[in-house]
């Protein structure tokens, strides 16, 4: 047969090598920070760049995208180049992907420390980034196609099956939940709300980890893990078995980061079930890597390379057995919110990927290189110290996960909660946090150990950037099924036939989960108390998601007697009805804010608790380890992107037009009236700024504080109203109402209002925290309606007094409105309008 | 060592002579073979077992309806810890101050965790209101106290009931008594 000259492109690969060590130690390096944060928080800096929850989502991408995302190249550009027997497709497209990527991660380092985030999980990256991310994936995935159709082998190898579903998966993945309306350069909401929200994203999220971490790296292990060991592949028809039903089943499994939670109960169960049923498909590319090793397993006690190929596998093993299990319900319910998730995620991320892409980069640079290892002892001391690493930052995880989910669990003998204070739980952690730092720390000096090795062998060797090679063409076959072919051994010559199964098989569990949330009405039952947020929480609500909140607090109630106790009353589907992006989050380092604006509840906290806490949380509880935010204090709130970001709910059906009268922001016209919402920025802010300021506090309006504060009050308010006018509707009527007939009696509204008003607004209706009632000026109307409304409604910081009968009302307003004029002795300055 | 680009029809050999019907020999990928050996049979076994289990439990929950799911297990645990806790649950009207010293000093521990970032170490008041004078906006009864503390206020007061009704009684005698 003639043999065909063709070059590998190596340049690519070694590229692609030194952008995966670089991302590596940096990656490794802000984790190492994020980690050292919890146990110390002086770490934050005081500065908006350097908190917590901007540093932690630039870890986990660093890690995914940049670090494990650099090594899905180097290894597919090699390995593929050399199973097809081509050099790959374009070099223009590898170079776009190479740059393409590199640049897609400087972006994410300048804005997720800017705090430009969608607050997404993995997903984290604005709208300009997230289509340049589509553009540059699609041209990996061409130039692999590409590649595959150019081949000169017939059959495509089991590792390109893996990386083609990686990329058909992504990509699916990667546009379905991006998918959001761009306020402005920087900012975007999601099209999907809530529930839906949180569906798709942890139908992104949960794959992610399947199709980014999981897929490539096990193509990764079918090349470079025989190659290494010089070992057959244990099994053919188990890589078929394994491979279908990773792919189809992976898909489904989404829903189980959301178990106990504002989601229906069949998604629940289909989350569950499809874990599950991951265990034997996950543990099929575990056994097929570890049955490859048999008759190599003497080699392992002296190679670095397959040291750390088999404990990758073995944790690639370990965390897949894990998986299934955190998905349980009843294991779930100690699990989430915890560090076991924490622990669990860097078993993978460690084992698995950190040392499948150093055992492939030790077996690989020598190689382009064309010399040996410089140190084989040195590669080994990096395996043990980077073992030792594992061990020491997930061992004190767990247990601090144990621990502190059965102190938020346990109740006193007369059934109450014996840690009430959040913060006695996480107090009792700080040992393992710290130690678990001292763990990164180790892990991390491997990884450095690791570049004076990579650059000694470098050195000692010559790269040939387009190495010369020779194969046969590939023949031509008949399409059909030849007699004596197996039907997968058919499709395995038919790359696009491949690659079409492929799509069928990872898009169904998707669409079987997201469909029926968004079309079907009875998956989010509708909750008419819940209202759309003012302009002012909408902005405090950005702010929240710009600081990252979401890395540290939940806002989703479980329905467990210890979290109803805690917070307050459990989470339903049809409060998030207008939350673009949801914002559940999947930790509580603090405790959840889902009920901080409930009235009447736990976590209710009033405006000047929090702007003490904000202000120096450790003033507050010395203990806590929550950063600091000064800058809330200094920053004037930007409202430019106010309109616009008002006309985009409107686009995603939040009723600000009109539907919802109080939260009517167009004019006419029907087009979003920008006085309108200033007005109700402004009346909002002015109100919790008064009330600081009543507190001697030296704050304005338009402060980022403001509308924090806002948002927080916001968190449950309209059911804890609900459940309020519920609670004075069910009280039995007065039956003296009636007979009254409209008579009102001011002695009984005196005494009402010296044991229900005297406190804010003084015994003589002078004024204190509350205005002057006996000037002749008002805020909100003299009428007799006017006042009854506010009493009935509150207005500003007075809360709402629902709870009087008729009667009792009628009264108080005909004393109040007697107070008009009397000018008490003492009383405040006038606030408001002249009453004519 | 490993480091040696070897050829791969070497490497082989040897194992060739061991497994020789199992390698299929028409599967070469840059020098990579592979077995045709079955998927371990406890691995498959390990599959329909989960399926199973899977069928057995989307049945159970969602057409037998034998198992509680999420709203109808919180009733059920609420129910469970009624029955478990009733003889404790305190009713407003009829609780009594308490005095003895050991009640008074638990309550102060409480007040200094809980209490004093609103109200001040010494009771004197900050974010929350002084609780050393004589005025007492919602009534100076230990009923009122007691109330408050449990029930949290429209003012801003949180609601501290899970600290328990126990404790919220000694905390406020603590209050109360020694403030």
């Amino acid at each position: 047969m003639t043999q065909e000259k063709f070059y590998y492109d190596n340049k690519i690969v070694k590229l692609f090598a030194y952008a995966t060590l670089f991302w590596g130690i940096v990656g490794m390096l802000v984790g190492l920070l994020a980690a050292a944060q919890i146990a110390f928080p002086s770490l934050n800096f005081g500065l908006s760049f350097t908190t917590f929850g901007r540093v932690r989502p630039l870890h986990t991408n660093a890690i995914i995208f940049a670090f494990t995302g650099n090594a899905i190249f180097t290894g597919a550009y090699y390995s593929m180049q050399r199973l097809l027997k081509t050099r790959m497709f374009s070099d223009t497209l590898s170079k776009v992907n190479f740059w393409g990527w590199q640049i897609i991660i400087l972006l994410a380092a300048i804005t997720l420390l800017s705090g430009i985030t969608t607050s997404k999980e993995y997903a984290e990256l604005e709208w300009p980034i997230d289509i340049l991310i589509a553009i540059v994936w699609v041209s990996f995935g061409w130039n692999m196609i590409g590649t595959l159709i150019k081949r000169r082998v017939q059959h495509i190898y089991v590792a390109i099956w893996f990386f083609l579903a990686s990329f058909v998966a992504v990509a699916v993945l990667h546009i379905g939940n991006s998918i959001e309306i761009p306020v402005s350069m920087f900012k975007s909401y999601t099209v999907y709300a809530g529930v839906q929200d949180a569906v798709v994203q942890w139908w992104y999220g949960h794959n992610a980890v399947a199709f980014f971490l999981t897929t490539p790296f096990l193509g990764i292990m079918y090349y470079f893990l025989p190659k290494a060991a010089n070992r057959p592949v244990y099994s053919y028809r188990l890589s078929i078995v394994h491979f279908w039903s990773l792919i189809f089943i992976y898909m489904w499994a989404g829903p189980h980061h959301l178990l106990y939670q504002a989601l229906p109960d069949w998604a629940q169960t289909l989350g569950v079930i499809f874990s599950i049923m991951l265990l034997a498909p996950s543990w099929g590319g575990m056994m097929n890597g570890l049955l490859t090793l048999r008759g190599a397993w003497d080699r392992v006690r002296d190679s670095a390379i397959l040291k750390f190929f088999v404990v990758g596998v073995t944790a690639y093993g370990m965390s897949t057995f894990e998986g299934p299990m955190l998905s349980l319900k009843t294991v779930n319910a100690l699990s989430h919110f915890t560090d076991w998730t924490i622990a669990h995620v860097h078993i993978g991320g460690m084992g698995w990927n950190g040392f499948m892409t150093f055992g492939m980069l030790y077996w690989l640079i020598p190689r382009l290189f064309n010399t040996k290892l410089h140190s084989e002892k040195a590669a080994n001391m990096h395996f043990w110290i980077g073992t030792f690493g594992m061990l020491l930052y997930s061992v004190p995880l767990y247990w601090a996960a144990f621990t502190q989910t059965l102190m938020w669990k346990e109740f006193t003998d007369s059934g109450f909660l014996a840690y009430p204070d959040f913060l006695d739980t996480v107090t009792q952690i700080m040992p393992m946090y710290i130690t678990r730092t001292l763990g990164g720390l180790f892990y991390f000096a491997g990884a450095v150990m690791m570049i004076p090795n990579i650059v000694k062998t470098v050195k000692s060797g010559h790269i040939i950037n387009n190495e010369e090679a020779y194969a046969p063409p590939r023949e031509k076959v008949a399409k059909k099924r030849i007699a004596g072919e197996t039907p997968h051994r058919w499709i395995e010559r038919k790359a696009v036939h491949f690659t079409v199964w492929v799509l069928i098989a990872i898009i169904i569990g998707g669409l079987v989960e997201i469909i029926p949330m968004i079309t079907v009405k009875s998956n989010i039952p509708t909750i008419e108390a819940v209202k759309p947020y003012t302009p002012l929480e909408l902005e405090g609500r950005d702010i929240y998601i710009r600081e990252g909140c979401y890395t540290c607090h939940s806002q989703v109630v479980r329905p467990f007697r210890s979290e109803t106790e805690r917070y307050g009353e459990y989470s339903k589907q049809g409060e998030f009805v207008y939350d673009h992006p949801y914002q559940w989050g999947s930790k509580r380092t603090g405790p959840d804010l889902a009920r901080s604006g409930y009235r009447g509840g736990t976590m209710f906290r009033p405006a000047i608790w929090h702007y003490e806490h904000f202000l120096n949380p450790q003033k507050t509880f010395e203990k806590s380890i929550m950063p600091a935010y000064p800058w809330f204090y200094e920053n004037v709130l930007d409202r430019s992107d106010l309109k616009r970001k008002i006309e985009v709910m409107i686009t995603l059906g939040v009723p600000y037009d009109g539907a919802e009268p109080d939260y009517n922001y167009v004019n006419e016209n029907g087009e979003v009236d920008i006085n309108k919402v200033e007005e109700a920025y402004k009346s909002q802010a002015e109100e919790i700024a008064k009330e600081l300021q009543d507190m001697g506090k030296d704050i304005t309006w338009d402060k980022e504080i403001i509308a924090m504060i806002a948002y927080l009050h916001k968190l449950g308010k309209d059911i804890s109203l609900a459940k309020l006018a519920e609670k004075k509707a069910n009280e039995p009527k007065n039956e003296v109402v009636e007979n009254n007939n409209g008579e009102v009696s001011l002695d009984a509204g005196a005494t009402i209002f010296s044991s229900n008003c005297a406190a804010c607004h003084g015994q003589k209706g002078e004024g204190g925290m509350g205005p002057n009632l006996g000037d002749k000026f008002t805020i909100h109307g003299a009428t007799n309606e006017a006042i009854k409304n506010v009493i009935s409604n509150g207005a500003g910081i007075m809360p709402p007094y629902k709870k009087f009968t008729e009667t009792e009302l009628a009264n108080l307003v005909a004393y109040t409105s007697s107070l008009i004029g009397t000018n008490p002795a003492n009383g405040k300055d006038p606030e408001g309008d002249e009453i004519k | 060592m490993e480091n040696k680009n070897t050829d791969p029809k070497e490497v082989y050999t040897e194992y060739n002579e061991k497994f020789d019907k199992k390698l299929m020999i028409d599967h070469d990928y840059d020098g990579i073979k592979e077995l045709d050996n079955p998927p371990p049979p406890w691995l498959m076994w390990l599959f329909y077992f989960t399926v199973i289990w899977s069928v057995w439990y989307l049945a159970w929950f969602h057409w037998f309806d034998m198992g509680r799911l999420q709203e109808a297990d919180y009733a059920h645990e609420l129910e469970e810890a009624a029955e478990k806790y009733k003889v404790t649950a305190m009713d407003e009207e009829t609780i009594n101050i308490l005095t003895a010293e050991e009640d008074l000093n638990r309550g102060s521990e409480i007040y200094k965790k809980s209490c004093v970032a609103c109200h001040g170490d010494a009771g004197q008041g900050g974010i929350g209101p002084n609780l050393k004078d004589a005025d007492w906006i919602y009534g100076s009864e230990i009923k009122d106290v007691f109330g408050v503390i449990k029930n949290g206020t429209d003012k801003g007061m949180t609601s501290f009931k899970s600290l328990g009704d126990e404790d919220i009684l000694k905390v406020s005698s603590y209050v109360l008594k020694k403030l």
